[in-house]
């Protein structure tokens, strides 16, 4: 399944970025893909285009804070987490997905 | 309502995350321009530190650094409010939380409704934008509605509202300040160790956060002791898990020894966050064990009337520390109990890289 992903918390110097990472090892474990931003003390980065996001089954926000520029994922399936349950559970985050 | 209230904590962490590099930066330019005028006796007829003596580009960072923590509270508001209700939420965000960080003078003392206070107004300012938003308008009417009406008919209220409530919020700080003030020394030691138990717990989360922003917003009501309790427990959980790794390295994989040197330079400066890699690896042993041990410092520190001037914590702040001995003393003790402890409840890391995800 192809995915993007968003992380954020509220520090942004430390979950923002160990969540990705989980996600991006898990997606790959589970054979998915996914491109996963991040929104932390820096701003965005590692930044979604919009023909990524249009081009993705879903995406996961992964956040404990309001995300900048939500508008972007009006038109697609949005999975909905804290932070912290892509650190502790990130694969029960993608049997959301099924 | 559940999920009411979990929508308006994520507000606050929202407005929480952009006020964070202030505080930061405010912190640590106050905190050295202090430590100059510490170290070169400038004091003021009261004794306390006299930054106006100092060389010009001391003055200079003095300034600066404070004007970032003039910009808190009008920070916090504005993005309370802007994760609330857009763009239009900025502007009564940031004059409501302005005006709550404007100092008023009651009964001689100078104080502001401050964090509370912005805080308050934050989510109050987001509340009337969303409710301004609804009002029906004319399609002819409506290219003026985000540049002119939503901004003044929400700024009007909210800024009202605050100027009313200033006067109070800050009369509840005061109250506040002075119940501190004239608190026994056991009701002393239970605020230290549950201040020291917040910070460890969820380091640098929105637990954290909240006593550290108590702490910072009794060192406005020149409070110093609040934020010493705070400043000690803030750093033992990273200095007290690099220890750790130092003392028994039988007990840690070689990616956990390497990031226990990474968070005795995170703990050396006072940052909580550098814990995190083995709390997050083993919560059920490390949050406890940093919590008690942070426990241990806050309440040392606050026996020692350790005072910090600066809102910022770990060993960096001790040039701005008041009763520097007791303070190190907190540190040692929080840091010490914190590796002890760990070690004793950890069992040996296994050979293979069992710690997964580390």
């Amino acid at each position: 399944m192809k995915l993007v992903a968003v992380t954020a918390c509220p520090t942004g110097i430390a979950h923002t970025y160990m969540a990705a990472e989980k996600l991006e090892k898990t997606a790959k474990k589970l054979g998915h893909t996914i491109k996963v931003e991040t929104q932390g003390a820096m701003g965005i980065e590692n930044a979604l285009t919009q023909a990524e996001i249009d081009a993705a089954e879903a995406v996961i926000i992964a956040a404990d804070i309001a995300i900048e520029r939500p508008e972007r994922f009006s038109r697609i399936r949005q999975i909905r987490v804290p932070v912290h349950s892509a650190l502790k559970n990130p694969e029960e985050i993608f049997t959301k997905l099924k | 309502m559940k999920e009411m209230l979990q929508k308006h904590k994520q507000y606050l962490l929202t407005g929480v995350s952009h006020v964070i590099p202030f505080i930061a930066c405010g912190g640590i330019l106050i905190a050295l321009s202090l430590a100059y005028a510490f170290r070169f006796h400038l004091q003021d007829a009261h004794g306390g530190p006299d930054v106006s003596q100092a060389p010009w580009f001391i003055q200079d960072m003095f300034t600066i650094g404070k004007t970032a923590f003039t910009l808190f509270p009008a920070v916090l508001a504005g993005f309370i409010a802007h994760a609330m209700a857009g763009k239009p939420g900025l502007v009564p965000g940031f004059i409501g939380g302005l005006i709550a960080g404007t100092p008023q003078t009651i009964d001689g003392k100078n104080v502001s409704a401050g964090f509370l206070g912005a805080l308050v107004i934050g989510f109050v300012a987001g509340h009337v934008v969303n409710a301004v938003k609804k009002i029906p308008v004319p399609k002819l009417l409506r290219p003026i509605m985000p540049i002119i009406v939503v901004p003044i008919l929400s700024a009007l209220p909210v800024g009202a509202l605050m100027l009313a409530l200033n006067v109070p919020m800050a009369q509840v700080m005061i109250a506040l300040n002075n119940g501190l003030d004239h608190m026994q020394a056991g009701s002393q030691i239970v605020l230290a160790m549950v201040l020291g138990a917040m910070i460890a717990f969820d380091m640098g989360g929105p637990v954290n956060k909240t006593a550290f922003f108590f702490g910072v917003a009794m060192i406005q009501q020149n409070n110093f002791a609040i934020m010493g309790a705070c400043a000690a427990a803030i750093c033992t959980p990273p200095l007290g898990m690099g220890l750790a790794t130092l003392l028994s390295r039988k007990r840690w994989t070689d990616e956990q020894r390497e990031s226990g040197l990474a968070a005795l330079g995170m703990g050396l400066i006072g940052i909580t966050e550098g814990a995190i890699p083995f709390a997050a690896a083993d919560p059920l042993r490390v949050i406890p064990t940093i919590m008690f041990g942070s426990m241990v410092a806050a309440t040392v520190a606050m026996l020692g009337h350790v005072g910090d001037h600066a809102p910022h914590g770990g060993p960096i702040v001790l040039p701005v520390v008041d009763h520097r001995l007791d303070y190190i003393a907190a540190i040692l003790a929080g840091t010490v109990v914190t590796a002890v402890t760990i070690n004793l409840i950890k069992p040996p890391a296994e050979k293979t890289p069992a710690a997964e995800g580390v």
